[in-house]
Order: C-alpha cells, then structure tokens, then sequence
C-alpha cells in the first residue's frame, strides 16, 4: 500500500517537478552563459577581484529558484487533496494517519533534494572551469540558505494549505512571512557560516508542521 | 506527534516575531542619536567640537562658541585649502612652517568600523608587481593562496602556476615560515599610490612582509615581542611612509609597524577594540589623533609625532537602550533577537536581553489574559499549562505564537 502511497504523491508532482527542475537547469546554465560572457569581455582576473574584494555575487539568479521549487511541490502535493477535502479519503486507509501525512511530507521533501542536488552538483561541475575551490566555497555556503529556504517555504506552504480555518490560514502566513526573511539576509559571500548550521536545524523542525494543520484538518475543525 | 508538531511551530513563531517585532517597532520609533565630532585644535590646544541637532554649533571643551569661519581657523590642518583660499593659513604653527605640501605629506586617515574586522574574508589575493617601472599598477593575472604552501592561481586558465609557486614557497619555507598562513593583510587593490605587498601571520603566529620585486619574492620576517597576538592587521598608504600598516593586539593595544626599519611602535592608549569600536587614526604635521568610538561614547587621544601623549578628551551619551523609547522595548520585549549585527558583516542569530525587569510585568500581564481567554474557551487550564509558562518566558512573542497555533486537542 506504501507503493501506491508513494506513486499517487508521484503522479501528482511528476509533471511539476520535471518542468521545475528542467527550469532550474537552464537557471544555472543561464548563470554560467553569463559569467562566460562577462569574463570575456572583462578580463577574467578583474572579474575574480570583483567577486572577491567587491562583492560581486554570481550566484544571485539562483537566489529564488529553490524557494519557488518549495513552493510549487507544496501546491502540486497538497492543493488537490483539499479540493473537496480529498485528503479524508487517504485518512481512511487502515495505516496511521500522521504516518501518512509524514510519507507525503519525507515524498516532496525527497523530491527537493534531488532537484537541489542536480543544481548544485551542475553549479559545483561548471563552477570548477572557471573558479578555484577558493570562490566556490564560499558560494556555496552562501547557497545553503537558499536551498534551506526551498525547504522551509515547502514545509509552512504545506502547513497552510492543509489549514482548514482560513483565520489560521491567514495568521500561517504571516508567520511564515516572519520566518522566510531569515534565509535571505544580505550579505557578503559565507556570511551565513555561523547560522547555516542552526538555520538546518530550524528547517528541519518545520518539517513535521504540517502534522498540526493535517491534524485540525482530520478531526474537522472549524 | 501532533502536539509537538504545535510546540515546533510556536518555537519558530517565537523566533520569527522575536525578529520581526522589535524590528517593525524601531523603525517607528527610532531617534537618530547626534554624535558629536571632536577634533584637536594644535592652535589652541583644545579640543574643537562639532554638534548637530538640537545643540548645533561649534564649541570647544570650555563651552565657548565659535563662528564657522573661526573654527575651521583652530584646524588648519583639516581645513587646510579653505584657508588657503580664505588667505588664513598661518606661516607657523608651534615652530612649525606650515608650508602646504608638508601640510598634505603628513595627512593622514584611517578609519577602521567592527564590522570591516568581523566579515568573512577571501582566501585568495593579487600579488602585485612592486616595481615595475610604471607609473601605476596594473592588476596581476594570477591571484595567491597559502595553505600547505603558496600558490598561484591563474585566473584566465584556473590553473595552479607551478613554476612562481615553488619559487615563492620555497623563499618563504627558507625565511622560516610555518605553512598554512593564518591571516594574510595587505591593499588589494591597483588604486593605491605603490604597492608594498601583505603582512602575513603563519600558523605559529610569526608575522612576514611578503612582496614582489621583479618578479622575485621577497620575505622579511619582523621581529615580535613574545607572545604577541593580532586581531587584525590593517595595511596603509599613506604619504608620509611612516607604517605599513596599523596592527591591533589580542589584549587591545594598537601599533604601527614602521617601513624599512620594521620598528613596532606602541601607540600608549588602552582599550582599543577593533571588534566593538570604530577606530580612526588621524595624523598631521605635528600630531595623531587616536579616537575610539563606542556605543554611547567617544575618546580622542592626541599624540605628538614621537607618540608622547599630548592631551586627551571623551564624553559619553545615553545610547538608545538608556534612552525613553529604548526602555519601553526594553519593557515590551523579553529579549530582541536580528540576524544583523551592527558590528558584524556574519549573519547569525544576536539577541540582546532586555536590560529592565518590567518585561516579566507585562509577560504575567499577557499570561493572566491567556489563561481568561482559556476560561473563555471552557478549556481545562491543566491542559494549557506549558502554554501560560510559554508566555510568561517568552512574553508577547509567546503570547502571540500559542494563539496563532491553537491548543486544541481532540479526545
């Protein structure tokens, strides 16, 4: 039963996801087509100090991306199962209802991460032609929050829309708009060093959220 | 599961408003806070201040006011050219000729803020050529690195120039430098007036002048006193070519490390944290000024040319915490947390406790409305127990968070 758990969650988000991860591809091509081209026309040593003692962050197109991947699994996941509050279908099966919610949740999240993973492994490959691990290092610490972001939109996303009281809906929301912020600070490269590891910990927490709203949604509150 | 899957979502909730809060009631009630900027009049031997706001005007420690044109008559060396323009520049100060081409040689200033020490700092850097007989420098293809040993790094192809890197790291292995390097100091940049390379701290905290001659290293090492530790090391260009660099110890004391002689010579000042205050290092024909500015603070202290101290002033101001709107939020908020620190470049979780003890006042106040929207709700008070302690703790952050994730579990 697990397997068809599992496969419904996949026809769900497969059409999404696959657009997705094709876009975020062509994000990091993008990047990279762009740093070819403003090393060719400055000259290469000029564009590494700018990176390096100007604060030039080449990586800024992807700033976004894996928050909108969050976002857009959130919805493809869970927006159809409130139409008509599906949902209480899969509540239904004889398996343990937050069992379930979790293998929704573990799903998405395992989605992400191999979407996150083709990225920075594509942004790590490319990377490598045109900066040392000096310049790359730091990028990624700076990437972590961002890729931490796509997590944590996800997980309060899935909050939301499980939510049956639109007043706590609303009130969500501006929760989440507290919390999306802290992943997106200005900043030079590997400013976030000290936090990473703490804001890991935090997206982590979230993710067992939407247990709170699958909850309320469940027992029919009101 | 279900109930800590709630307490996960308050103690992030906690977190979000403990940010956001304080921030959104700083922007509205925030004052800007009028510093007042002193400068050392070598002509009256005082102290000259400027004040803006309320107390607008220049004064000096005695409290007499001065014109505009008569204060900028006492600093002849900050306002040299409107002198000269004015036809009021002196012919001697002290004994002094105050000819101005000696007047701009001997200008200096350097200005150092908390946040330019704590900020994530690159790993690579252009060595550039010192003398390579041209007027200005040009930026070098390859960029350095010294971890196990010094490496270049040309940009253009990414590739590791094996030839200059032996020749630099064998020098430096000779000259007995302790690979890796732990803190490598110098002007990145072309805009300078020449080049004179890095001091470099190794890892057992010996300190080297690095350059490029001619395509050839160059190594000296300096002489330290025992023990002696540096938090930062800040490389000038001045004209005068008396530093290379300015150098803040571990136990805060400040030196210059002479050119050519690598003399390290104590500036007899104390207390000079380059991690929590901003540091400015203003030198003239006949003195230097060290000021430290702090929160709520300001020390200037004037040395002659041979750093003998000459005279010192500070004055101090409420800072914001002190200040009427600073103990409403010290009132309001238990604690603020901000991912930015005005002292740092890192992001990271600061948070400052607040400072009064009324917080715990309006936390009970808020925890006593709780527990009558509990009663409100017919809601056994047993089962809401963690949550009042939530809010007496955490106060209006808490009190929000509970009621933005409601507490009701179904039998």
């Amino acid at each position: 039963m697990w397997k068809s758990v599992i496969y419904k969650e996949w026809l769900k988000v497969r059409w999404f996801a696959i657009v997705y991860a094709l876009l975020g591809i062509l994000v990091v091509g993008y990047l990279f087509l762009k740093v070819q081209h403003d090393t060719t026309f400055n000259q290469t040593n000029n564009y590494w100090y700018l990176i390096l003692f100007k604060k030039l962050n080449f990586y800024r197109s992807l700033q976004f991306i894996p928050l909108a991947g969050g976002l857009l699994v959130a919805i493809a996941q869970y927006f159809p199962e409130t139409v008509n509050k599906r949902i209480k279908l899969t509540f239904h099966l004889p398996v343990n209802e937050n069992k379930i919610l979790l293998t929704m949740m573990s799903f998405g999240t395992a989605i992400l991460l191999a979407a996150y993973l083709v990225f920075t492994l594509l942004f790590t490959g490319i990377a490598a032609f045109y900066f040392p691990t000096d310049i790359i290092a730091p990028a990624l610490v700076s990437l972590a929050p961002w890729f931490l972001a796509g997590f944590a939109g996800y997980y309060l996303l899935a909050l939301i829309v499980l939510e049956p009281v639109w007043k706590y809906r609303f009130l969500y929301v501006l929760t989440a708009a507290t919390i999306i912020p802290l992943y997106f600070e200005n900043g030079p490269a590997a400013a976030y060093q000290p936090v990473n590891l703490s804001l890991a910990v935090l997206t982590i927490l979230l993710s067992i959220a939407l247990l709170f709203s699958g909850y309320r949604f469940r027992k029919g509150e009101m | 599961m279900v109930k800590i899957s709630r307490y996960v979502l308050v103690f992030v909730a906690i977190i979000g408003f403990a940010i956001v809060l304080p921030k959104l009631y700083w922007i509205a009630f925030a004052q800007p806070i009028k510093k007042p900027f002193i400068q050392y009049s070598a002509v009256d031997h005082d102290f000259m201040i400027m004040r803006t706001g309320e107390d607008k005007g220049f004064t000096n420690t005695k409290g007499e006011t001065f014109t505009r044109e008569e204060y900028e008559a006492k600093l002849p060396f900050m306002y040299t050219r409107q002198l000269l323009m004015n036809q009021n520049l002196p012919d001697s100060l002290n004994g002094v000729e105050m000819d101005p081409h000696q007047i701009s040689k001997y200008k200096s200033n350097f200005n150092l803020k908390p946040e330019d020490v704590n900020t994530p700092r690159p790993s690579l850097y252009p060595l550039f050529e010192s003398q390579s007989g041209r007027a200005t420098l040009e930026m070098p293809e390859d960029f350095f690195r010294i971890n196990w040993r010094m490496e270049f790094i040309d940009a253009a192809t990414n590739q590791i120039n094996e030839e200059k890197s032996r020749m630099f790291s064998a020098v430096l292995y000779n000259r007995g430098f302790k690979f890796p390097a732990t803190s490598i100091n110098g002007i990145p940049t072309n805009l300078k007036s020449c080049d004179e390379g890095y001091l470099i701290v190794d890892s057992a905290d010996q300190l080297f002048h690095v350059k490029m001659i001619k395509g050839k290293p160059f190594v000296r090492k300096v002489d330290l006193p025992e023990g002696l530790k540096f938090k930062t090391i800040q490389c000038v260009d001045d004209a005068d070519k008396l530093y290379y660099a300015y150098l803040f110890s571990e136990d805060n004391h400040l030196y210059g490390l002479t050119q050519w002689d690598y003399l390290l010579e104590r500036f007899p000042v104390d207390d000079v944290n380059p991690d929590l205050y901003e540091i400015r290092i203003w030198g003239n024909l006949l003195n230097y000024d060290v000021q430290v500015l702090g929160e709520g603070f300001t020390r200037s202290h004037i040395f002659d040319r041979d750093l003998n101290p000459v005279n010192e002033y500070a004055e101090s101001w409420p800072v914001q915490s002190e200040r009427k709107e600073g103990q409403i939020a010290a009132a309001l908020f238990p604690a603020q947390l901000s991912m930015t620190d005005e002292n740092s470049e890192y992001i990271n979780f600061y948070c400052k406790a607040s400072g009064s003890y009324y917080w715990i006042a309006v936390s009970l106040f808020l925890a006593l409305v709780q527990f009558m929207i509990i009663r409100k709700r017919n809601e056994k008070p047993s089962n809401q127990i963690l949550d009042l302690v939530i809010v007496c703790i955490t106060g209006i952050y808490g009190f929000l968070a509970v009621n933005f994730f409601p507490n009701k579990f179904f039998k």
